[in-house]
């Protein structure tokens, strides 16, 4: 158990040493003078010469990524070009937002796939396998931003229930805030939820058909009682691992939605990063979400070793 | 993942060994009808997208201000849009950009990806643990955050967005052929013809790319609706085609502003992109089907 941990977060410290360089050599990339590029083109002469001895962007190009990348470790990612704030806080600003509309939009997901999910797997080859199938396939094949165009026009437009846009904070007022994020969140939960429909159905009909769920119907448990108690349990630990996977669509996911519900978050500060040339602001968020994205997935298949005892034994065997 | 009762309650009767392919082709499509129905559509998307100097009844970005924002009619079947183009020929001129965008950044994907998980998955080692890792970080990027990285560098337009997405796809392409190379590498006709004196590189393309040719296909085919929506959203975003080019995504950021006056601007794109990821999705699973080879 605690090999398999030190191997994984071995391997994740790897694929983040990685990504940085990534990172690092993909704003090198940019055309012009480095020291522009991260002091903006209004910055003057004295500007330029900090930011060139603060990143020692006279040194060789490796010594320059260790620097780089020891200011990153402090927390330091620079600062933006527009506000000149410093890039952690405008994220750390932001970040909130985004994490309240991912939890959300989780809820969502969660609560359509999970039953739909069981339902159609329990009652397979019926007609509400079918539909829940046909669904998941609509819902894996809508993009996300026509769908929620359609739910302004239907329910600011015409019916007038809910606003089509704008941001209330939580502390605030809570059902404002509420109320707003009601359509984002479905937008980006039902694509969430037709992947992990498909994943519970199939890990569910798997379950279904193992020994042990034999055993309980023998033993004369109703039916009932083996799906709720001995099957959806186990049914839903690999269930955790698409989910894991599916960060990266759920980020992607929340810059589209914040977009067009107009959501101050994180999703929105990368796209507006992009049109304004915010270079630090793009590199630092870049980082912090991929970074983020490795974190989490560590997080996941450490529950998962949790979750699924197995795992642990054929932990040394090792995966790549 | 449609029921897969139905395929094997119809099951392979004795009789069935006698047939050619193609018949057996047919009665496996006339199995799943929704795939067969979602094949033709992307076919008549195909020939939209072939066809539409042909199609289209007028200029895709020739404006007429005095139809701007016009309800549809039998003129224009779709109305007009705020510059008062004609938003059918848009629609149709779009299938072109979504299929260029959809196919080749795939294509590219394939290019780029196969060749790198072929020499990972067969020689293993230092290079295939090398090569992993750098598909480890690569796919820590969230598609949209690696394109938008990309977009911030090259700048916006169709190619660079038809380039960031096939980055994007790369990743998954490497993974899947390196896994299919190790389990068809260790069998025995590539084992056979390597005692006879085969070369790496023979090996490689007569004998192990061939064998896993299908599984890449019906992994395209579930990865070509995906960058069609890549596109639709980037276009949408800014970062993508940019105006006047008849694009789904830029058509749907315009339309956006016109919700309450002209809400048709949002209809038809939309339901484009939905109709041709659908259809998609509904081919490549009778593709699946079709190529599977555990079920003759």
């Amino acid at each position: 158990m605690f090999e398999f941990l030190i191997q994984r977060a071995a391997i994740s410290v790897v694929t983040l040493v990685v990504i940085s360089m990534i990172v690092f050599t993909g704003v090198r990339m940019i055309p012009g003078d480095p020291a522009r590029v991260m002091a903006g083109t209004d910055a003057d002469a004295a500007g330029l010469e900090a930011v060139r001895e603060k990143y020692g962007l006279h040194d060789p190009i490796p010594i320059q990524y260790l620097r780089w990348a020891a200011l990153v470790l402090r927390g330091d990612l620079g600062e933006s070009i527009r506000t000149r704030e410093a890039v952690v806080h405008t994220v750390a600003t932001k970040l909130p937002i985004t994490i309240e509309l991912a939890f959300l939009s989780l809820l969502v997901a969660v609560g359509i796939a999970i039953p739909a999910g069981v339902l159609a797997a329990v009652r397979r080859n019926t007609i509400w396998d079918v539909l829940t199938s046909g669904a998941s396939l609509c819902g894996v094949s809508i993009p996300n931003f026509w769908l929620g165009i359609m739910l302004i026009l239907f329910f600011s437009v015409r019916l007038g229930w809910l606003p089509a846009s704008g941001f209330v904070s939580i502390w605030e007022s809570p059902l404002a805030n509420l109320q707003r994020m009601l359509m984002p969140a479905f937008v980006l939960g039902t694509a969430l939820a037709a992947v992990l429909m498909r994943q519970t159905r199939n890990s569910m009909i798997e379950v279904m058909s193992a020994d042990y769920i034999r055993t309980a119907y023998s033993k004369g448990l109703a039916g009932r009682a083996v799906v709720f108690r001995h099957a959806i349990r186990n049914s839903l630990i690999p269930v955790i691992t698409i989910l894991g996977l599916q960060m990266g669509a759920l980020i992607s996911g929340a810059v589209v939605t914040e977009q067009i519900f107009v959501v101050p978050g994180f999703g929105r500060l990368i796209v507006e990063a992009v049109f304004t040339r915010d270079y630090p602001l793009v590199q630092g968020v870049v980082l912090i979400t991929a970074s983020s994205y490795v974190l989490i997935n560590l997080l996941v298949d450490v529950s998962y070793s949790l979750l699924n005892p197995r795992i642990r034994i054929r932990s040394s065997a090792g995966d790549a | 993942m449609t029921p897969s009762a139905s395929t094997t309650a119809a099951g392979p009767a004795p009789a069935d060994v006698a047939v050619g392919p193609w018949h057996r082709a047919w009665r496996r499509t006339r199995r799943r009808p929704a795939s067969a129905a979602g094949a033709v559509i992307v076919l008549l998307f195909i020939a939209t997208a072939v066809c539409a100097p042909w199609i289209a009844t007028g200029d895709p970005t020739q404006g007429d201000w005095k139809q701007i924002r016009k309800a549809p009619t039998w003129a224009h079947p779709f109305g007009t849009d705020d510059l008062g183009r004609d938003n059918f020929s848009r629609v149709v001129w779009g299938a072109r950009i979504s299929m260029q965008a959809g196919v080749f950044s795939i294509l590219l994907a394939i290019v780029v990806g196969v060749p790198i998980g072929l020499v990972a998955g067969f020689y293993r080692g230092a290079l295939d643990q090398l090569i992993m890792r750098l598909t480890d970080a690569w796919l820590a990027f969230p598609f949209l955050i690696l394109a938008i990285g990309l977009v911030t560098i090259m700048g916006p337009s169709l190619t660079n967005a038809t380039v960031a997405i096939g980055l994007g796809a790369t990743p998954a392409y490497i993974r899947l052929t390196r896994g299919l190379v190790l389990s068809t590498a260790a069998e025995d006709y590539v084992q056979g013809a390597r005692a006879l004196g085969a070369g790496d590189l023979r090996l490689m393309s007569r004998h192990v790319l061939p064998n896993i040719a299908s599984s890449l296909l019906v992994q395209a085919t579930i990865s070509v609706p995906i960058a069609i929506i890549a596109e639709a959203v980037l276009s949408f975003l800014g970062l993508g085609v940019q105006p006047p080019a008849p694009s789904w995504g830029t058509m749907l950021n315009a339309a956006q502003q016109f919700l309450e006056t002209a809400p048709w601007l949002a209809w038809w794109p939309g339901l484009a992109i939905f109709s041709l990821t659908l259809s998609f999705n509904l081919a490549g699973d009778g593709l699946r089907d079709l190529l599977d080879p555990r079920d003759y």
